[in-house]
């Protein structure tokens, strides 16, 4: 496991990890079991079980992984950030589908639109603010990667930070504004609108958890001292693109 | 066949599309007959570049066989000039079948979609697990599933019949396997398909889209009788309704 | 060269981040998943060998069993067996070999993709133990998957787990493939089964998002309420139909393109030959492929009430598959030509690949005509095609691949007299399988049928004679993988290069290869090729 090897020519032993095991059984018990249980068999305690099982080897997972990634040579230097577009480009068709399916809802329903439940007041000020949030973490976040450029851990922190909090206050508007509409009885099943405005803010707001998880990780390891260039370049580009789709959210969904 | 051949070779010299829609007009369109008559030609058309394949490539795996120990093969190295035909050349015999199938199937589709004007509409609701049919003079009629009752689906010899369909609950097909067509009922949509009842007596309709426990149940008779006897069975039937 | 500390480790196994390892984890979970969807379909053979009730417990609710056998049977066997087949444990056994790389770029990650494709057979097997089994076919389609009793949350999460270690394999692998060739490697010295992984990859990356979306939707639509596929309330079921097949369509080439990639790799070698024309097939066939996969789904929904526009201008589209499907054709069978061909288990299963690529590929031409497809779509003629296409073509080419590739992964020669034998049965009980479904499905068989009593009675022959056909593949089967574990303990030991290949993972690797691949670092020089005989 330690890569003094990897100096010779090639390795004489297996490397192991235990990491991506622990992941995804953290995945199978909390995701899966756990959705399956509360919402196909309506168990609270095996949801409770799965998850008591599920949320503790997730976490063991990634912090595993992260130790390994850090202290670690990899097989090759510099092909995350390569790689990740790569993901990107899958993530844009994931989103491409659920737009897709929207759009073909709004074009059927042609002028019944938006359909009857839909409250007449929806707040369309509270999307301007999330997107200034949005786009400042962005910001304050390339601002922070600059700082690492030049050798400044305790700036890099600093605004590392400070992204952290904007885009937590981002969540915060979501939840915000999920209750409110819950209270005018505006739910994922009133109606068409409400299937889409749902499905497509709370998939975008599942990749902000994303995006802020990865921040703390890289956030934990700047605390001890520790920077990857190339990871900080990908959590920076995750972050960016989260925030492009932010605006096809809200130009498609509340806006049209 | 013999139009077919020569079918085969005009697709050889790449004039297959303009050729393809120049068969003569039937005065009754009768789809399923087209139907039948393509399917032969598309079988002989497929017959003829499997044999061709597959006698070169049976052929050269029996030719070929290593004599000795440690052999290496002969194979060529193509020129240029030579990879590029290998690959133009195919293509363009390959795009020329297809244009030629492609415009084939698409006159027989014109055929199918083009609704005689005199057909009769018979509206069809499918659901989990019925058949309901509403003529347009108001006599309905329905196939239950569980119970094997009901009329079906009766229609009179020679008059085009163009169903209206929709489904209640999920997706089911009605699939007309004598007439050669299908398509599917779903709900909140109309879909339409029409045929040409040409023979009297009794065909199936059977669901062709998976529906549940119930699918390989889901058929209904369609019954072909003459016209006298048709307007017999509405008289009977809108009684019936009045009784 | 030292391989690794003799003996076994169990936690070098389940912990292991070694491509070749996780290749062989991968070929574990899906042979274990071809087995029990095969089992699956015996139980379907049985059942339909005579119309009305056979083996199902009930004559009026029997579909309730059927439909669960065949549900696993189709969904295991593309999303269990074969795409994890090729794309995952060959493309993760050959691909760094070929190139002549230690590993793959991420190999933590591909340890998490193999996990994931497990956790996907987990929940796949649950099908079994739940009491409300998923019975909503491989395809899924509303409203039935959302109203159905049946849990459909089971089938989503197959889908999600088994398409997430697809995209992360994707990305892991087109990585590695572009930047992590051995110095000196061209594009046009790679071999022919990293090329058509190469763009096999493209399609998962691009395509099984899609997919992740419409049963995510599906899930939501099931679960949360909302209306994505509920017409009465704004939403369409064609709609998901259409994600579905964008999808499921490409997913077809995922499955093709490895597995002519393999039979290409076998031909080559026992023929001693170059490829033919390879260029042709690499860019005029498996890239334009890649190109064109995504316009072509409408094919599925002929009889959908599509819009008449788009079931001609997609008719047009899908027989132009045979274009670049065509290339690749000729250069399959022109790597024979004036070869020096020796015949041994592998290139026995070549040989039937001539025949069951033109029986299978041929057979989709009358069904991508919209007319022919109205009638012949959704019967079982629909069956006898991707049957012999895929359920044969593409799982020969895994077979034929671990058949090949054995001496390198095991350091062991395979009994031939065993081998052979299976062959035939296998060979043989496929065609008596799936000739049958040709002539019934012309004559109107439909699919998901378990009873066809409604149907002329002769139909019944045929489906008895389909069944005798399955029970001949088992055997053949039951003698094919019972072979790859006995001789893996017990067989022969190999030479390091039985078939004399000039590929990296022959050439220049121990039998069976250890850890970090490459005893030294591997150079090519300008001139060499995989298949460079002379
Ligand atoms: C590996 C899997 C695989 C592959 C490669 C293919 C290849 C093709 N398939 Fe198939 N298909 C399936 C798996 C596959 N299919 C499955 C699983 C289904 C059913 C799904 C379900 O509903 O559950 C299906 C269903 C299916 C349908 C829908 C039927 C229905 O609704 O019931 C259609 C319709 O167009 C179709 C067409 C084709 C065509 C045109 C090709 C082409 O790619 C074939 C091209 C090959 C050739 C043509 C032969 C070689 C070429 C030459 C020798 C050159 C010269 C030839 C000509 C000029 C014609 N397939
Ligand atoms: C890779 C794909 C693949 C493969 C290989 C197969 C293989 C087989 N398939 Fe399947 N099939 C599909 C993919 C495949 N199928 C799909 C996608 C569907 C559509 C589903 C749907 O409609 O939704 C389908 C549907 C389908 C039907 C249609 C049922 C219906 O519509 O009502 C039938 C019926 O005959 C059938 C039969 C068979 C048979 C007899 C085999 C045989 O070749 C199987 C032979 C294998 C075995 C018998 C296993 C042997 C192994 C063992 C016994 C284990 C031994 C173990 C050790 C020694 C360790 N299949
Ligand atoms: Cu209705 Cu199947
Ligand atoms: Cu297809």
């Amino acid at each position: 496991m330690s890569n003094a090897a990897s100096a010779h020519a090639h390795a004489h032993h297996w490397e192991t990890s235990a990491a991506p095991m622990l992941i995804v059984g953290g995945v199978l018990f909390s995701v899966v079991f756990g959705f399956v249980s509360w919402f196909s068999y309506s168990n609270i305690l095996w949801t409770q079980i799965c998850a008591g099982i599920g949320v503790p080897l997730l976490l063991a997972g990634i912090a595993i992984w992260t130790a390994e990634a850090l202290t670690q040579k990899p097989v090759m230097e510099g092909l995350t950030p390569i790689a990740l577009p790569f993901f990107i480009v899958s993530e844009v068709f994931i989103f491409m589908g659920i737009f897709a399916s929207y759009w073909t809802m709004r074009l059927s329903a042609g002028p019944n639109w938006p359909p009857a439940g839909t409250p007449t007041d929806m707040n369309l000020v509270l999307p301007i603010i999330m997107t200034i949030i949005l786009v400042s973490s962005s910001a304050t976040y390339h601002i922070a990667e600059e700082k690492i450029k030049h050798s400044d851990l305790g700036g890099f922190r600093l605004w590392l930070l400070i992204s952290i909090v904007l885009g937590a206050i981002f969540l915060g508007c979501t939840i915000y504004e999920y209750q409110h509409l819950f209270h005018m009885n505006f739910k994922p099943s009133t109606n068409a609108y409400s299937t889409a405005f749902y499905s497509i803010t709370g998939f975008h707001a599942s990749h902000v958890v994303v995006g802020l998880g990865s921040f703390l990780t890289v956030l934990i390891a700047a605390m001890a001292g520790r920077t990857n260039k190339y990871l900080t370049f990908c959590v920076g580009l995750y972050w960016h693109f989260v925030d492009v789709v932010w605006f096809f959210v809200v130009s498609q969904v509340y806006y049209w | 066949m013999k139009r077919a051949v020569s079918a085969m070779v005009l697709t050889g010299l790449g004039l297959s599309a303009t050729m393809a829609g120049a068969g003569e007009k039937v005065a009754m369109p009768d789809p399923a007959a087209s139907w039948n008559t393509l399917w032969h030609h598309v079988l002989l058309d497929l017959f003829i570049i499997g044999i061709i394949f597959l006698a070169a490539g049976l052929y050269w795996v029996w030719k070929y066989r290593a004599t000795r120990p440690n052999q290496i093969g002969e194979g060529p190295k193509l020129s240029k000039i030579a990879a590029i035909s290998f690959a133009v050349v195919p293509s363009f015999l390959f795009m020329a079948d297809d244009f030629f199938l492609a415009a084939k199937g698409w006159t027989v589709w014109n055929e199918y979609r083009n609704v005689p004007r005199n057909a009769m509409e018979v509206k069809v609701t499918g659901s989990m697990w019925s058949w309901n049919f509403e003529y347009e003079n108001g006599v309905t009629t329905s196939f239950v599933v569980d119970s094997k009752e009901g009329e079906g689906l009766v229609v009179p010899l020679g008059k085009p019949v163009v169903l209206r369909m929709t489904s209640t609950d999920v997706v089911h097909s009605f699939f007309l396997p004598d007439y050669r067509v299908k398509e599917d009922l779903m709900p909140g949509r109309v879909t339409y398909l029409w045929f040409n009842p040409s023979k009297t007596g009794e065909t199936l309709a059977t669901c062709a889209e998976f529906c549940g426990n119930r699918h390989s149940f889901m058929w209904t008779k369609v019954k072909v009788v003459p016209q006298a006897e048709f307007d017999v069975w509405v008289a009977k039937q809108k009684q019936g309704a009045g009784a | 060269m030292s391989t690794a500390s003799s003996g076994f480790k169990l936690s070098e196994w389940i912990f292991t981040t070694d491509h070749k390892r996780i290749g062989i984890l991968y070929l574990i979970g899906s042979i274990a998943a071809f087995a029990v969807a095969g089992i699956m379909a015996l139980l379907i053979r049985i059942e339909q060998s005579a119309p009305g009730p056979t083996i199902v417990s009930d004559a009026f609710t029997g579909g309730d069993q059927y439909n669960v056998w065949l549900y696993f049977h189709g969904a295991a066997m593309i999303l269990g067996f074969l795409i994890p087949g090729l794309t995952g444990f060959a493309a993760n056994y050959l691909l760094p070999l070929m190139i002549g790389a230690k590993d793959v770029a991420f190999p933590r990650i591909n340890a998490l993709s193999v996990w994931l494709f497990w956790a996907g057979i987990v929940v796949a097997l649950l099908t079994f133990i739940v009491p409300d089994k998923p019975d909503i076919m491989w395809t899924g389609y509303p409203p039935y998957s959302v109203n159905t009793a049946g849990n459909t949350a089971l089938y989503v999460f197959t889908v999600h787990l088994m398409g997430f270690s697809s995209i992360l394999a994707a990305v892991n692998f087109l990585v590695t493939i572009i930047y992590m060739r051995a110095p000196g490697m061209g594009w046009n010295q790679l071999n022919m089964f990293v090329w058509s992984c190469f763009t096999a990859l493209i399609i998962q990356l691009i395509f099984v998002p899609v997919l992740a979306s419409a049963v995510t939707l599906l899930l939501f639509d099931r679960y949360l309420g909302t209306h994505f596929f509920d017409p009465a309330n704004g939403g369409d079921v064609l709609l998901y139909q259409n994600l579905f097949w964008f999808y499921s369509h490409p997913a077809v080439y995922v499955i093709f393109l490895p597995a002519m990639g393999i039979f290409y790799e076998i031909f080559a070698t026992m023929a001693k030959n170059p490829i033919f024309n390879y260029k042709a097939a690499v860019y005029g066939g498996m890239c334009f492929i890649v190109l064109i996969s995504g316009e072509v789904w409408v094919h599925h929904l002929y009889y959908s009430g599509m819009p008449d526009w788009l079931r001609i201008g997609q008719m047009v589209t899908t027989l132009m598959i045979s274009v670049p499907v065509g290339l690749m054709t000729i250069s399959l069978f022109g790597t024979l030509y004036k070869g020096a061909i020796t015949f041994n288990i592998p290139m026995y299963y070549g040989t039937a690949a001539l025949y069951l690529l033109l029986i299978g590929g041929l057979t989709g031409i009358p069904l991508a005509m919209t007319v022919m497809s109205v009638h012949l779509g959704e019967t079982s003629f629909t069956h006898a095609h991707f049957h012999f296409i895929m359920g044969i073509f593409a799982t020969f080419a895994v077979f034929a691949g671990v058949d090949f590739w054995f001496p390198k992964i095991s350091g062991k020669m395979l009994n031939v007299s065993q081998g052979k034998l299976g062959f035939w049965f296998n060979f043989i009980g496929v065609n008596i399988t799936f000739w049958p479904l040709f002539i019934i499905g012309v004559e109107g068989m439909p699919r998901r049928y378990w009873d066809y009593s409604q149907f002329p009675a002769h139909f019944a022959g045929y489906h008895k004679v389909a069944t005798i056909g399955a029970f001949i593949v088992a055997i053949g089967m039951v003698l094919t993988i019972s072979n790859w574990i006995i001789s893996a303990i017990k067989g022969e030991k190999a030479p390091n290069n039985p078939w004399g290949s000039n590929s990296l993972e022959w050439t220049h690797t121990a039998t069976p290869p250890g850890p970090g691949n490459f005893p030294k670092p591997v150079t090519v020089d300008a001139d060499w090729t995989p298949y460079n005989y002379k």
